[in-house]
């Protein structure tokens, strides 16, 4: 299946989702006006992906985000939702990574991870990006 | 003085504010020290933020140049002032018109330098264009330095860039100081035009009265604009320039923002048609304890009630109810529109620790002028 990639905005995170290398990676800020717009072809490529013969049964989503409003805020619940459904089928693992001095960053992926019956980690960002 | 409520007088101001700015265009202000870094920060503003994109570049360069040349005459006359003097607070106020910027600057200076400067200002008014050029060139070489370190050749500068006579008035404080305002034109076409008196002067005057009123509220920046996502775009990276704290504070400015910008998109009406979005001020002020982000823009009487019940319930919850709210509304996906998440108000309130303070004025029989203040602590 085709990688999604799209590339970040001011408003809007880095989506690279790349089977070929077997990573996938939202990265950024997430502040859209219209959040539901913006997240529809992420929705729908994972499901499509998930459900595909070239689903790997383990799935590792990362999330490095700076900063997300509230609007995104539920539609990553939708994501994460829908990962939980494949979970049957998968193995999905959430990395969520964070600042070590952002603590609300880290509350809000403690917060998903007590909601959602999938398996988080809360790596710490490393300073220098090694890209 | 802290955490003052939205009393009737307050809302009374906040709303004149708004209308002071709308009715004269106003769309930056800076109220404060001027320190070197203020300074960059608001140069680098007008590089990026404060002139629009497609101005020509000569235009560009005018406003900034004049911006250096205003910012300086405030620093300048700042480091006079004796450090127990209240209120030394200069301000930068900038506003856009018909293809014009207008720049004003205030300060305070002693009265005893009332005098020279009056001289100095009427002396480079009475210049046309090539004598300008001449006197420049003169005060260069002579290197006739005036009693403040400058040598009028800001002044003149700033008359040269301009092509418009310097306007300028001076406001008692008391005994010793006065505030003094000195607003410049810059159009957009220069060529070959004289020298003509601004179209404006009643704005410095305007200006003057702003600023005492900003002096009341220890207001530190306002920025007047359309709730649209790109004006939020700007004014976040504004924000992110100009507050110099540390990151989690900053943090907690950047996502109050976010959430009181957007919900004014959202919910936010009109009171006159415009394409651009609605119409709105934000303005920063501070307390020793704490820094107060206000939105203040129209909406429809009929929606108040509404509103007022949600903010209610939310100001009404403690940290564990506003966190199981939080949680229930995040996985609640009947309500899930571009126009609602309903976790905005829940978010700040949570983020920032305090209630959230609202009011309504009624303007007519269909608006009200809707006023919300998010408090942020120091510490």
């Amino acid at each position: 299946m085709e990688a999604l990639h799209i590339e970040p905005s001011d408003d809007t995170p880095k989506i690279y989702f790349e089977p070929e290398v077997d990573l996938y990676v939202i990265e950024g800020k997430s502040l859209p006006e219209n959040a539901i717009d913006f997240y529809q072809p992420v929705f729908d490529w994972t499901t499509k992906f998930l459900n595909s013969k070239e689903a790997p049964s383990n799935f590792v989503l990362n999330f490095k985000l700076d900063y997300f409003n509230t609007a995104s805020s539920k539609q990553i619940a939708k994501l994460l939702r829908i990962l939980e459904i494949c979970n049957v089928s998968q193995n999905v693992l959430i990395k969520w990574y964070y600042d070590k001095e952002d603590t609300d960053m880290l509350k809000a992926g403690t917060r998903y991870s007590n909601l959602i019956k999938l398996k988080f980690e809360f790596p710490v960002n490393i300073e220098s990006n090694i890209d | 003085m802290s955490g003052d409520p939205l009393n009737k007088e307050k809302l009374g101001f906040i709303f004149k504010l708004f209308k002071a700015m709308q009715k004269d265009n106003l769309n930056y202000i800076y109220r404060g020290l001027f320190t070197a870094k203020i300074t960059d920060n608001i140069l680098a503003l007008a590089e990026t933020n404060l002139v629009k994109k497609d101005d020509p570049r000569a235009l560009k360069r005018k406003v900034y140049n004049v911006m250096v040349e205003g910012l300086q005459n405030i620093t300048k006359h700042q480091a006079d002032i004796d450090e127990e003097v209240e209120n030394n607070n200069g301000v930068f106020v900038l506003k856009k018109e018909n293809f014009k910027y207008f720049i004003t600057t205030g300060n305070l200076i002693e009265n005893e330098n009332i005098p020279s400067l009056t001289a100095q200002i009427e002396q480079v008014n009475k210049l046309d264009e090539d004598e300008l050029k001449a006197y420049h060139r003169q005060v260069l070489v002579d290197g006739k330095i005036s009693s403040k370190g400058g040598a009028g050749l800001g002044l003149i500068d700033m008359a040269r860039k301009s092509g418009n006579k310097l306007l300028y008035t001076f406001e008692k404080v008391d005994d010793k100081y006065s505030y003094f305002y000195l607003h410049t034109e810059i159009p957009t076409t220069s060529s070959g035009t004289s020298l003509s008196t601004s179209a404006n002067p009643g704005s410095i005057k305007y200006i003057s009265a702003l600023h005492k009123m900003l002096n009341e509220e220890n207001v530190l920046i306002i920025f007047n604009s359309y709730f649209n996502q790109e004006s939020l775009m700007n004014l976040l990276s504004i924000i992110e320039k100009q507050m110099v704290e540390n990151v989690s504070l900053k943090k907690r400015f950047y996502n109050t923002m976010v959430e009181m910008f957007q919900n004014i998109i959202q919910h936010g009406d009109d009171y006159k048609q415009t394409p651009e979005g609605k119409a709105g001020l934000f303005y920063i002020s501070e307390t020793d304890e704490e820094y107060l982000l206000n939105t203040g823009n129209y909406i429809r009487n009929t929606k108040i009630p509404i509103l007022t019940q949600k903010l209610e319930y939310v100001n009404n919850l403690d940290r564990e109810q506003l966190d199981e709210f939080y949680n229930n509304r995040l996985f609640d996906f009947e309500i899930d529109s571009n126009k609602e998440a309903g976790l905005g108000m829940i978010d700040i309130r949570l983020k920032t620790d305090s209630t959230l303070e609202f009011n309504f004025l009624k303007i007519d029989e269909t608006y009200s002028f809707y006023t919300l203040r998010a408090k942020i602590s120091k510490n």
